[in-house]
């Protein structure tokens, strides 16, 4: 297991395997992550990037191991994580504003029928102002930059008062500039004591987008400060062969 | 003077049968819940889905007609049994295997269909289901105004009182998923309540026309607002207006109401996509082809200042 010095951990995964038909993503895997870390995922395609993604946001469920986030395990800890899907899953058509969708941050503080107290009202405030989104509250998603759009999911996740962060390739079909802010805004988050977990296909910005790297391949090949997670010998361990096909430390239970 | 008092006493007619009160309240009822409940099957897109249940009606029906004779409240019954069926089955199919919703809803409501007509067969007297083909809001009954009553109580305040955890699934699932909400139960209930608004509209327009109600003032609304509450408000709103108002001309042009009531909502719906404000497909046309105020703000932001992104270089 990885343990960091100093904190207590946020995110503490044990032993965690999960399969889509019988057939593994990720085998057995251990560790634990404290807060104010950016961690940036690498691994070639199916090495489980996603995968361990959508289990930490309790949307598959696990085979073995289990998940624990602060104090809880998964059901409870909802409210803790922010999950933000891929672009191409939302409809950016939809009939909300940018303002609207920090609301929704907030749905779980209200409750199903309560309107909004002051409280909320400062919070949904404090996020748009947070992640520069001032000028755009009032303008419907679509209307936004794809880097503007990534900024506004992270002002719903603040708004949620998420403490862990999963951020699916956010940076996929970003130009430069909004790739420039949306790392910015990651930042601040890591600054502001939350826990990022990102999945990410490039190795080349590594070491400037994420201060630890998580290196997967079925298995976790290695996890620490970027420049030692990604040494040439991991990378070679991680995308030299197509298919992990060592043996592995544990035996499935029947 | 005369002829202002003859043309009021004309318009006013309608409102003094008791055939036709009974028959507006009931399209207003309906319409208003109706289109309500669009926006939910629109933002969804499952309007498609809806089509094939308000088909799938049809054969639940006569096997009612079979089993209970023409009582309103056992052909309404049927109907819903046979729906929620095929649309309950179809989701369950669908989360059980690899077949996805809408093929499993397809395949289950034509082969519900096929055995309504085998069914039909055996029919000890002759069943005629042209009322529930194309509606008969003229002869809207005290059990028909109570059905009314009752799916638009309980379509409007499921609707109202989850409308957060509503939202977000619509919004995304995925996302809903994770933050606690039980997605599947959303899902059922608004499939349910889907069938319920279907049933409910089969005395105004008939099997064939009920989709209409459900998709056209809120399709109308989605081409008028950016914002989810007022596109659920003003479907219902237009759904009401739509219905009450094509029920009228109906009785002056004498036209049967079902295609008159839909051909209302189809005008104010062209109308929406024609010239709304912001997605109108002329006002496109003829509005310029963007903002010059904000091209000459990026320029002269340009003079003097840096607008590259801080973070990055």
């Amino acid at each position: 297991m990885t343990t960091l010095p100093g904190q207590s951990p946020l995110l503490r995964i044990e032993d965690l395997t999960v399969s889509y038909h019988r057939v593994p993503a990720i085998h057995h895997l251990s560790l634990a992550l404290g807060r104010g870390h950016c961690v940036g995922l690498f691994g070639p395609n199916g090495a489980g990037k996603s995968t361990l993604l959508k289990a930490v946001a309790g949307l598959l469920v696990p085979e073995t191991g289990s998940i624990t986030i602060g104090e809880q395990e998964l059901p409870k800890a909802a409210p803790l994580i922010a999950y933000l899907p891929q672009r191409e899953s939302v409809d950016w058509d939809f009939p909300v504003t940018v303002r609207g969708l920090v609301e929704m941050g907030r749905y779980h503080h209200v409750g199903l029928l309560k309107p909004f107290s002051a409280t909320d009202s400062k919070a949904v405030a404090d996020a748009i102002d947070l992640f520069n989104l001032c000028p755009l509250a009032e303008r419907q998603i679509k209307e936004l930059s794809g880097g503007q759009q990534q900024r506004a999911f992270l002002a719903r996740a603040w708004a949620q008062e998420a403490d862990l962060y999963l951020l699916d390739e956010p940076f996929s079909g970003l130009d430069r500039g909004s790739a420039g802010t949306l790392a910015a805004a990651i930042q601040t988050l890591k600054e502001r004591d939350k826990l990022l977990l990102v999945s990410h296909h490039a190795l080349a910005e590594a070491a400037e987008l994420f201060d630890m790297a998580l290196l997967l391949n079925g298995e976790m090949i290695a996890c620490g400060p970027t420049s030692e997670a990604l040494s040439p010998q991991h990378l070679e361990c991680a995308y030299g062969t197509a298919i992990y096909s060592g043996g592995h430390r544990h035996r499935a239970r029947p | 003077m005369n002829f202002i008092a003859h043309s009021f006493s004309a318009l006013t007619e309608p409102f003094g049968y008791a055939f036709m009160q009974r028959a507006l309240l009931s399209c207003a009822l309906t319409g208003f819940t109706n289109g309500f409940l669009g926006t939910f099957i629109i933002l969804r897109r499952q309007a498609l889905l809806a089509d094939a249940l308000s088909h799938s009606l049809l054969p639940g029906l006569a096997v009612a007609a079979l089993l209970v004779g023409l009582s309103p409240g056992g052909l309404l019954l049927g109907g819903l049994v046979a729906a929620l069926l095929v649309a309950l089955g179809g989701e369950f199919m669908a989360r059980n295997s690899r077949l996805k919703d809408e093929t499993a809803v397809a395949s289950l409501y034509i082969i519900a269909f096929a055995l309504g007509i085998v069914l039909i067969r055996f029919a000890r007297f002759k069943v005629d289901l042209s009322h529930f083909l194309f509606g008969n809001i003229l002869g809207v009954g005290n059990g028909d105004l109570w059905i009314s009553y009752g799916a638009a109580f309980l379509t409007l305040t499921t609707l109202v009182l989850f409308q957060r955890p509503l939202l977000l699934t619509l919004f995304d699932a995925t996302v809903a998923r994770a933050s606690g909400i039980r997605v599947g139960w959303i899902e059922t209930g608004l499939l349910t309540l889907t069938v319920l608004g279907l049933v409910a509209s089969l005395q105004a327009v008939g099997v064939l026309l009920s989709l209409g109600l459900l998709i056209l003032p809120a399709a109308t609304a989605y081409l008028l607002t950016d914002s989810f509450t007022r596109m659920l408000w003003g479907g219902a709103f237009l759904g009401l207006v739509s219905s009450g108002g094509g029920l009228l001309i109906s009785f002056f042009a004498n036209i049967p109401s079902g295609p008159c009531i839909v051909l209302v909502m189809a005008l104010l719906m062209g109308l929406a996509y024609l010239f709304s404000p912001r997605y109108g497909v002329l006002t496109r046309v003829f509005r310029g082809s963007h903002f010059h105020e904000e091209s000459l703000d990026r320029w002269e932001g340009h003079q003097g200042h840096d607008h590259r992104v801080p973070g990055k270089d």
